[in-house]
């Protein structure tokens, strides 16, 4: 029998994070006050910077769980950061969209090469993309282990994009979070706070459903397997 | 004495010392990474400044696209040798640590850049530069020895992982060009502010710093990583 524990895990996370989803959607169009100086569009910069910060978040798991398989070479934890690395790519795209589009609406353009965070995100979308690609041309046991060696690699050239932000000079990017704390009123603080955790709920809740439909799949190959023995 | 020396020392020695002889002997890498990298200038040439612009404020970033180009390039021969005559066997059953393995094919890619680097600098400015100041290619020369640490390291790193998969001529370029977009980056702007005749040396600090941080970073990565690349 398969151990039931992991779905209804799947569905309390999935619900919390439905109900935080709801929760962040309304607070940020219906309570937060509205900003002065851009108005409406301003509104995206919540899901913007939350997107932005769990999917770093994502790559950062990946390789906590990719050096956890260097040292283990425990198959699951391969499985959970090739997964998060699946997700933070995902969530990378959206950055670079909601990016997009609120460069748009401030700058008048929809892409600013000038802006080295923005770039910078791109960086990452390639850097990740590639990840995918050594996945598929290594083999067996390799794949892992390629995987996990390349998840940390690439990991470290996230705090690099970082830091060439404070070197390259951005004019551009408005700098939300300084050294001295958030550069917004708490009345929006509460709600990004909100949206922050709606949004790690949704990785969790994805990361889940894969490592269930995952365990799934080898329970069923497992079974087939037994049926063509016996057969 | 030669029998003081710790034997990863001697042993670093004897696999750099290999590559470079072997190199020496066939001229098979270096030639081929500097005509494609002349090859390239002139591509770019033709690209974006066949209407007969001065392209002074692009000679940073056309020799970095180029350096970083030719750079996969020469990662990708560097396990060939090896590969081709069974070499590879014999060294991975030879009792030398990995690391020190690693080591040494970074030290020998290196060196085929900074040989390309001795030539494809000065032909940059030749090509680019209006008026070329022999100060600022040495300052460029400053930025090539810094950013080579850093490509060396990681183009080690990454050859390894290329050499043991499937279609290893086309994982290498996307695997390694992203990573060294930041590479790129602070070594084209470290050029230009010597280059564009601004002279920024504070700025020209800055991203040689930056290219400073970026090698020691992917100095520690492979230093935590490499035990796991090679096959058991």
């Amino acid at each position: 029998m398969t151990d039931a524990r992991p779905s209804r895990r799947l569905a309390v996370t999935g619900g919390v994070s439905a109900a935080l989803v709801l929760l962040a959607t309304y607070g940020v169009f219906f309570v937060a006050p509205e900003d002065a100086d851009q108005g409406i569009i301003q509104k995206i910069f919540y899901f913007h910077v939350a997107i932005a910060i769990v999917g770093l978040g994502a790559f950062g798991v990946a390789a906590i769980y990719g050096i956890r398989y260097l040292r283990s070479r425990d198959e699951r934890f391969d499985e959970i950061s090739s997964i998060s690395i699946g997700i933070g790519l995902a969530f990378s795209v959206l950055v670079v969209i909601t990016g997009s589009i609120w460069a748009k609406a401030s700058w008048g353009t929809w892409w600013v090469w000038t802006d080295p965070r923005l770039v910078t995100f791109l960086i990452v979308l390639l850097l990740y993309a590639a990840y995918f690609v050594l996945r598929s041309s290594a083999e067996g046991e390799r794949q892992a282990r390629y995987s996990a060696v390349y998840s940390v690699a690439a990991f470290a050239s996230v705090p690099l994009s970082f830091y060439s932000v404070r070197v390259a000079r951005s004019f551009v990017h408005p700098v939300v979070f300084t050294q001295n704390g958030a550069d917004m009123p708490n009345s929006m603080l509460i709600w990004f706070v909100v949206t922050l955790l709606a949004t790690v709920g949704v990785f969790l809740t994805l990361l889940q459903i894969e490592l269930v439909q995952r365990r799934a799949d080898r329970a069923l190959r497992r079974v087939k397997a037994r049926l063509e023995a016996t057969a | 004495m030669s029998a003081a020396r710790p034997a990863w020392r001697r042993q670093l020695r004897a696999l750099l010392l290999k590559d470079l002889r072997l190199e020496l002997r066939t001229r098979d890498t270096v030639v081929a990474m500097l005509l494609f990298a002349i090859v390239a200038m002139t591509i770019f040439q033709f690209a974006v400044g066949s209407r007969g612009e001065d392209l002074t404020p692009a000679a940073g970033g056309i020799l970095w696209a180029v350096l970083a180009l030719t750079a996969v390039l020469g990662v990708g021969r560097s396990w060939v040798p090896e590969r081709e005559q069974r070499v590879l066997d014999g060294i991975l059953g030879a009792p030398v640590p990995r690391d020190v393995l690693m080591a040494a094919k970074a030290g020998a890619i290196y060196a085929y850049l900074l040989a390309v680097e001795i030539v494809a600098v000065p032909v940059m400015a030749l090509f680019f530069i209006r008026e070329p100041d022999p100060v600022d290619l040495l300052l460029i020369g400053v930025v090539c020895l810094i950013a080579n640490v850093g490509i060396a390291v990681l183009g080690s790193l990454l050859a390894v992982l290329a050499l043991f998969a499937r279609a290893r001529e086309l994982l290498l370029p996307v695997l390694f060009l992203p990573s060294l977009l930041p590479v790129v980056i602070a070594a084209a702007g470290a050029t230009h502010a010597v280059a564009a005749g601004t002279n920024d040396l504070a700025e020209y600090r800055g991203y040689c710093l930056f290219l400073g941080v970026y090698a020691v970073i992917f100095g520690l990565v492979a230093y935590a990583t490499y035990e796991h690349v090679f096959d058991d």
